[in-house]
């Protein structure tokens, strides 16, 4: 089965009825996560744009047909690693264990966590929406926000123009966890997000796995509804977003890039880039192909050894 | 009678824990608490016992796996102090909110600053609203028989609440002492398998836990672990006499009263400090003094049904405590004993007596001290100045 008919066949089961934004890019994955992880499913969503948009439930109405839960935002690997284990002590590692987080539940106050529970190797899915700040709260900068970027707590002032610091990686700095699947995803890359997605289901089984999503989001970041895929896109034929896996230890780009397209022309439609001075965009852009470079050595390494 | 060992109050933490089968403990070590941990870490890496050992990268983490835990129906055990105590406060609070049992060991110790390891009580007393149930031991046996009764108590369907046995840091944890071990098959009889279902994550019976929550809605839950934090006042007891028809040893349930009955005042004591006011309390008993002594086991819930009955015709009291409250310039169980006994407080005499902070000695001299000091302002009803024991 290609992956249209099996989404096209897959069953929907979270609300038809959450308050999401108009074109969002974190309702697009968690539900494209769970039709994938089907009914034998716990799955935990910290606070966050989808916490805050009623997928949990609201008062004594669940939000889902399958088992939802909203830990903290800043225990949720910890959280899901005991309802692991229970599952593992009662015989049922069938069920899939699946969390699906923010940037900030995910890189700032639940990286701790994360972090212990990837090096704990917990048989745990853990997908992270990056749409690079707190959206939900009402747009603050994360650790994954890009330099340059406008957010309500980096705005555009007299002195400081948006952000000052490059975004953190973390799909890498997760990668060498020693985990069992490492990946990013694009929602422009369907294919290839379905195919991580069945993977990370599978490798949770055996330890942790952990995909990198990206999450375009038009309310924080001020783009038109409708351009959401086209962003995401643009990020990935920008290197932007770099498309990868690592399994079994070894990396392999998933998305050949032959001929990127620039920094520039990615953030040109962008409202939260409005004002970049041609210091950041550069900046960027030297991130941006310097970190390319690297995972492609990576990539490259992994595949002598085979 | 078990098996009778001398150990530690932390050896005797893990023994009690280990006899209650929990299916996971996770947990982060921590002065002095560390090594209930680590016994339990060999329990578990020698195949002594068949529970899951998750060893976490913070307190935060091992209260939060433990969530997991007991959300997925499991029993779930952990240990931690002091600084321990305050960064696990998030998930710590959530664990009686979400009305999830579970014992935790406390090994009670001073908060910085100044930088110190060594007991008191301030982290327990500093997280006395936070939904939980909190006892406290006097010695090693009561550790060991009340982290049993714990499960017991936490899990009965009108509780479900997670239970801090608390013991104070050093002179229970690492003194040793003897301990009667219940026999496993008896302890198996007393406590059966955890069961309940106001929380399952179950793909079986699929469930929202904690949606987004209305004030109505909310209050009704606050209403009802209010009230069963009055239910548990009935239950502690039940369980006590359940124990002492299993075991043998009783403890009284919320409280102890010694030597009260013909007492013309007393002095309330919590933790280990007890023995010494024991002590002291004969001491001036054979010297002609009428003294009593209330140990308050329990202080969440508060007993004050039983100390209205405990302190009824006498002329005063003393609470003796290794805890500070801020805003009172006392201890903060004698604020609550104050209250407790409010409609007769006009014709009492009584004091807040704070000692043992850091690690500080609590002497018998101390005690004696204090009830001197009490006895000698029995005839001027009213609140005296706070006493420090200090070095004297």
């Amino acid at each position: 089965m290609n992956y249209i008919q099996t989404l096209r066949t897959a069953k929907d089961v979270v609300t038809p009825g959450m308050s999401a934004c108009q074109g969002c890019g974190a309702e697009l994955i968690l539900r494209r996560v769970l039709q994938l992880a089907g009914q034998n499913t716990i799955v935990c969503v910290p606070p966050g744009c989808l916490g805050g948009s009623g997928v949990v439930g609201w008062d004594y109405q669940t939000g889902m047909e399958i088992p939802v839960h909203i830990p903290l935002l800043t225990n949720t690997a910890s959280y899901l690693s005991g309802v692991s284990r229970m599952y593992q002590r009662k015989g049922r590692g069938d069920v899939n264990i699946v969390c699906v987080a923010g940037d900030g539940a995910t890189a700032d106050g639940g990286f701790q966590s994360l972090s212990g529970a990837a090096e704990r190797n917990e048989k745990i899915l853990y997908i992270c929406y990056d749409n690079e700040g707190y959206m939900n709260t009402g747009f603050q900068r994360s650790s994954t926000t890009t330099l340059g970027s406008h957010t309500s707590t980096t705005p555009l002032g007299s002195v400081i123009s948006g952000k000052e610091q490059q975004q953190k990686y973390l799909p890498l700095i997760m990668s060498m966890h020693n985990l069992s699947y490492c990946a990013t995803a694009s929602p422009s890359h369907m294919a290839d997000m379905v195919a991580k997605i069945e993977k990370g289901l599978a490798w949770s089984k055996e330890g942790f796995a952990y995909i990198h999503m990206f999450s375009p989001c038009p309310t924080g970041w001020l783009y038109d509804i409708d351009q959401g895929i086209q962003i995401a896109r643009k990020a990935v034929q920008s290197n932007f977003f770099p498309l990868w896996e690592m399994e079994n230890r070894k990396y392999r780009m998933t998305y050949d890039n032959k001929k990127p397209i620039s920094i520039a022309d990615f953030v040109k439609d962008i409202g939260k880039f409005r004002d970049l001075s041609e210091q950041d965009l550069a900046a960027i852009q030297s991130m941006v192909d310097d970190r390319y470079e690297k995972l492609k050595k990576l990539s490259s390494e992994a595949d002598c050894n085979e | 009678m078990g098996e009778i060992k001398a150990m530690t109050g932390n050896t005797a933490a893990a023994v009690g824990a280990a006899l209650s089968r929990p299916d996971v403990i996770a947990a982060y070590p921590i002065t002095p608490q560390s090594s209930v941990v680590e016994y339990l870490s060999d329990l578990v890496h020698n195949g002594s016992i068949a529970s899951t050992l998750v060893a976490t990268e913070s307190e935060h983490s091992a209260m939060s796996v433990l969530q997991g835990v007991a959300s997925a129906g499991g029993r779930a055990f952990t240990a931690t102090s002091s600084q321990g105590l305050a960064f696990m406060y998030e998930p710590y609070y959530q664990m009686s909110t979400m009305r999830l049992p579970m014992v935790m060991a406390l090994v009670t110790r001073e908060m910085i600053s100044p930088c110190t390891v060594w007991g008191g009580q301030q982290d327990a007393m500093s997280v006395r609203d936070a939904g939980w149930i909190q006892l406290y031991a006097e010695n090693n046996q009561e550790i060991m028989d009340m982290i049993i009764q714990g499960y017991l108590l936490s899990e009965h369907k009108d509780v479900l609440m997670p239970v801090n046995v608390c013991y104070d840091g050093f002179y229970l944890s690492h003194l040793v002492e003897r301990v009667d071990i219940p026999e496993q098959s008896k302890v198996d009889a007393f406590l059966p398998a955890v069961s309940f279902d106001h929380v399952v994550l179950d793909p079986l019976r699929p469930m929202a836990v904690d949606s987004l929550t209305s004030g109505e809605v909310l209050m009704r839950y606050r209403m009802s672990h209010l009230e069963a934090m009055q239910k548990t006042l009935d239950v502690l007891e039940e369980v006590d006499e359940k124990f002492y028809a299993a075991f043998g040893r009783k403890y009284g349930g919320a409280i102890e009263e010694y030597r009260c009955e013909d007492a013309e005042f007393v002095i309330l004591t919590i933790g280990a400090m007890t023995g010494t006011a024991r002590d002291a309390v004969d001491y001036c008993r054979d010297n002609g003094t009428k003294v009593g002594l209330i140990k308050l086991r329990y202080t969440r819930p508060f007993p004050q049904q039983r100390l209205i009955k405990a302190l009824a015709g006498k002329k005063g009291f003393a609470v003796i405590e290794k805890s500070v409250c801020y805003g009172w310039n006392t201890g903060p169980m004698y604020v609550e004993t104050r209250s407790a006994v409010s409609e007769t407080l006009s014709g009492l005499s009584h004091f807040s007596a704070i000692g043992g902070l850091g690690g500080a000695d609590i002497s018998l001299n101390h005690m004696i001290s204090v009830i001197d000091t009490l006895q000698a302002s029995l005839n001027t009803p009213g609140q005296k100045q706070t006493l420090w024991l200090v070095k004297e």
